[in-house]
């Protein structure tokens, strides 16, 4: 038997006014996995996170969370469920410190778990881990606008992963890095998804997508037109004919 | 510095200052104008709350200050109308209770207000506290048991408690209340809801995508910040004894109340504080000095120039000063050990 997936998606719809963004959505996305969401822009690939995240509620279909139904959860219940993602365009708390950034998510989504709570001695040390791990320890007192862009991208993942996730959105976390950047970014995920995360990479960089996904979904125009092995998905005639034309 | 140590602390200055004021001031006047100034700690504080620390602009400070007079207005008249209408003999209800009762009124407008209006952003928000101040007043002008447009006179009971003259006691409990909201701020500052409302600020869906509530968040702030407004309030008709709705609800209140923790900093506790006493001081000693009508343009201006030149206020000058100072003693070694 194989064990049940962490997120069941069904029938997923969602327009705005006369534009359909998302027709009838199915994906199911197993415990582990490390799942490619492409599409080209405006496909619905960033609409379809935020249904599944709460920030956009979907007309019609069902969502799934490792069983709970999340029909009606707002963003922050669905994230204390343990669905967890990052921005396309980084957000962080600009007003903030680094380690006050990680703070919020470890007060207010880790904390208010039932029966798990870190004392502001064990907050304090988590956070430093958090940074560390991001390679972002030396800036902890630093406020984000010393940052630089690959740097930003990282603080957004610490601050998602501080949540404890189980299941982690990375919304085009590696838009306009360096190959270098991009490698690093990489090797963060790769070690979240060994940690036990199962990990949804959006992202138009098919170099990364490509050496980093065990799966690959593809949207087009609101509808799923590809799902399966990265290899066989990218000879799809159809996934030719969106990314390049006739 | 601890949440505890910080509340002796705030009480004893404020104990201090009373007493030296007390003993060092006998003229009345004295009272009057540090009355109004203390009741500008009180109000830009509150607006600070939200505004400053959760970053949501209230243009409706007159409303829920006017709503605190107004309901002591009711409380003051409540044993005559007991009286004449249930034959029914109470004895004038005292002023601190007419000021818990004020917070209750107004903070109960302040949660009201925040349920209809906080799924309104930036400057929808800011439109809709203007409207409120307006529907508030209007309700008012049209309330005769009040007063309505043309006013209200409220005699002063001929003895005022903890001795000296009335302005005296007004003036001790408006410090009450200012010690009281500067500790409550600082408080939320340090706390886990001030990290929230910090994050709300910041970006409102990612501190959502962090977990925090933003609605109930934002709800709290509504709440703390009407009833600590209402609370300045309520002591109001005894200040002036003479209440009507057009200076009650004065745009003075509102502006004031927006420019203070801007020109202190918002950040931060201390900035509302600076910014009340500073422009509340001055405003007082142009009223007496040169007119009382100079009092919004001395504000405007002093809005105006710091806008341009410190954006973050008093408060966000020192800090940039205090970090760029940092920020050479940490490059400094470096560049000696390059040398």
């Amino acid at each position: 038997m194989t064990p049940a997936p962490i997120l069941e998606v069904s029938g997923v719809g969602k327009r705005f006014g006369g534009f359909v963004a998302l027709e009838s959505i199915d994906l199911i996305i197993a415990r582990g996995e490390r799942l490619g969401l492409i599409g080209p822009n405006g496909s619905g690939k960033s609409t379809l996170v935020n249904c599944l995240c709460g920030t956009l509620r979907n007309e019609t279909g069902r969502i799934l969370f490792d069983g709970h139904p999340l029909d009606g959860l707002i963003a922050h219940e669905r994230t204390r469920l343990g669905l967890a993602r990052s921005f396309q365009l980084p957000k962080p708390f600009h007003t903030l410190n680094l380690t006050d950034n990680i703070r919020v998510p470890l007060l207010y989504t880790v904390n208010a778990r039932p029966g798990h709570r870190l004392s502001d001695e064990q907050v304090e040390a988590r956070c430093r881990e958090l940074l560390h791990e991001v390679g972002l320890g030396d800036k902890a007192r630093r406020l984000p606008r010393d940052l630089t862009q690959v740097e930003m991208r990282k603080l957004e993942l610490a601050r998602a992963v501080a949540t404890e996730p189980r299941l982690l959105f990375a919304d085009e976390a590696m838009a306009g890095l360096s190959p270098s950047e991009i490698e690093e970014i990489l090797a963060v995920l790769f070690r979240l998804n060994e940690q036990g995360i199962t990990i949804v990479l959006i992202e138009h960089i098919m170099r990364a997508v490509m050496s980093f996904s065990t799966r690959l979904v593809v949207l087009v125009a609101g509808q799923k037109i590809a799902d399966g092995a990265p290899q066989e998905v990218v000879r799809n005639p159809e996934v030719e004919r969106a990314y390049l034309g006739e | 510095m601890r949440n505890g140590f910080f509340w002796i602390a705030a009480a004893v200055v404020g104990t201090a200052v009373l007493v030296l004021t007390r003993v060092f001031f006998t003229n009345e006047y004295f009272f009057f104008a540090a009355y109004v100034v203390l009741q500008y700690v009180v109000l830009s504080t509150a607006w600070n709350i939200l505004g400053g620390y959760t970053g949501y602009t209230n243009f409706g400070t007159g409303a829920f200050f006017a709503l605190g007079a107004y309901s002591s207005v009711v409380l003051h008249k409540m044993p005559t109308l007991l009286h004449g209408s249930f034959d029914l003999t109470i004895p004038q209800i005292p002023l601190p209770i007419m000021i818990v009762v004020g917070g209750i009124v107004s903070g109960t407008v302040g949660l009201g207000t925040g349920y209809l209006t906080l799924r309104l952003r930036g400057v929808f928000f800011a439109i809709a506290t203007l409207a409120l101040a307006i529907v508030v007043q209007t309700l008012i002008v049209n309330w005769d048991y009040v007063g309505g447009s043309r006013g209200i006179y409220i005699i002063r009971p001929a003895l005022a408690p903890l001795g000296g003259g009335y302005i005296q006691y007004l003036y001790t409990l408006m410090m009450v209340l200012a010690v009281i909201s500067v500790g409550i701020a600082r408080t939320i500052e340090r706390s886990r809801l001030g990290l929230g409302f910090a994050a709300i600020r910041d970006d409102e869906l990612a501190a959502e995508a962090g977990g925090v509530p933003t609605l109930r968040l934002k709800l709290i702030a509504t709440t703390l910040s009407g009833a600590l407004m209402g609370m300045a309030g309520a002591p109001l008709p005894y200040y002036v004894t003479y209440l009507d709705p057009t200076s009650s609800f004065n745009l003075a209140y509102a502006v004031n109340s927006v420019a203070m923790p801007v020109i202190g900093g918002m950040t931060s506790w201390i900035g509302p504080v600076i910014g009340a006493i500073l422009l509340g001081t001055i405003q007082q000693l142009a009223t007496v000095t040169i007119s009382s009508a100079l009092n919004l343009l001395i504000v405007g201006l002093l809005l105006i120039g710091f806008v341009i030149i410190a954006p973050n206020g008093i408060v966000g000058l020192v800090q940039a000063r205090r970090r760029a100072r940092g920020a050479r003693m940490q490059t400094q070694p470096q560049a000696a050990r390059a040398a």
